[in-house]
């Protein structure tokens, strides 16, 4: 919430947040998946409450479907939410999308995190930008990481795309402003590889990177 | 203006819930070398009041989590 502020007050032109424990599986009256509440969701409704800031779009890349997330959007136009997960869906106004995972992650043909990243800007680039919102959001997860529970063969190079990839998206889509909050992950000595040049990533303009 | 902000608190790096162990247990140690750059500020997360929670939550489920044996 205070990384939501902090942006929408002008404060910072992006932010990472840490978590305690995850948010896009926590729905209105139930939680699991190791989420408690949704932090997003929240920091949407108190965005809207307290500064009047209407409009996100969501990208989630965590290696599980962000059901919570969903059920609490789904009747908000005002929302995109795409998210890269084992299902295809559309909805009928075209705001809330399930991207499924190419088959050649799974069959283990081609570059894992080619393939990925090709599928994350298909799957967001140009929903993002017609959609102009006033914050882009990045639920970022590292489980995906080789060797972590929702292993799908990625490696930093992919985490570090898609760090460029919601920058320019953000660039493009709404005036620069971009919250990342972190999700899935469990292995400790990934955190510390990933996250600070993921951070460092995010808050350098692409020239700088 | 800072251009980026990183929240983070040292709760975080307890165990945590959503793992099996610490994984940020080396936070905010790991960020050092990237707050010599005055482009990046450590901002320490406040508690998010009830009231916040309750815009999107039903209120069972506040003491459903605080219940939960994890």
């Amino acid at each position: 919430m205070a990384a939501a502020e902090g942006i929408a007050d002008g404060t910072f032109e992006r932010a990472f947040a840490f978590i305690g424990a995850g948010g896009h599986h926590a729905g209105r009256d139930y939680f699991g998946g190791y989420c408690c509440y949704n932090d997003v969701v929240i920091a949407i409704a108190h965005l809207r409450a307290t500064r009047g800031i209407q409009r996100f779009a969501i990208l989630d890349t965590d290696a599980h479907h962000g059901d919570g997330t969903r059920d609490l959007t789904e009747q908000d136009p005002a929302v995109l939410h795409v998210c890269i997960c084992g299902a295809s869906y559309a909805s009928p106004d075209g705001t809330k999308v399930d991207v499924p995972l190419p088959a050649a992650l799974w069959r283990g043909t081609g570059d894992p995190d080619a393939v990925y990243l090709e599928t994350a800007e298909a799957a967001f680039a140009e929903r993002a930008a017609a959609f102009r919102p006033d914050l882009t959001v990045w639920y970022f997860g590292f489980d995906g990481h080789r060797g972590d529970y929702g292993d799908m063969g990625l490696s930093a190079k992919c985490f570090l795309g898609l760090a460029d990839l919601m920058t320019r998206v953000a660039d493009q889509a709404s005036g620069g402003r971009l919250l990342t909050v972190l999700g899935g992950g469990s292995r400790t000595d990934l955190a510390t590889a990933l996250i600070p040049p993921i951070i460092e990533r995010l808050g350098r303009r692409p020239a700088e990177a | 203006m800072k251009r980026m902000g990183i929240f983070y608190h040292t709760s975080f790096s307890r165990r945590s819930y959503l793992t099996v162990g610490r994984r940020l247990a080396d936070f905010p140690g790991a960020l050092t070398p990237l707050l010599r750059d005055p482009a990046f500020r450590l901002v320490e997360c406040p508690e998010a009041p009830d009231e916040w929670i309750l815009r999107v939550h039903d209120p069972s489920l506040i003491p459903a989590v605080e219940a939960d044996p994890l």
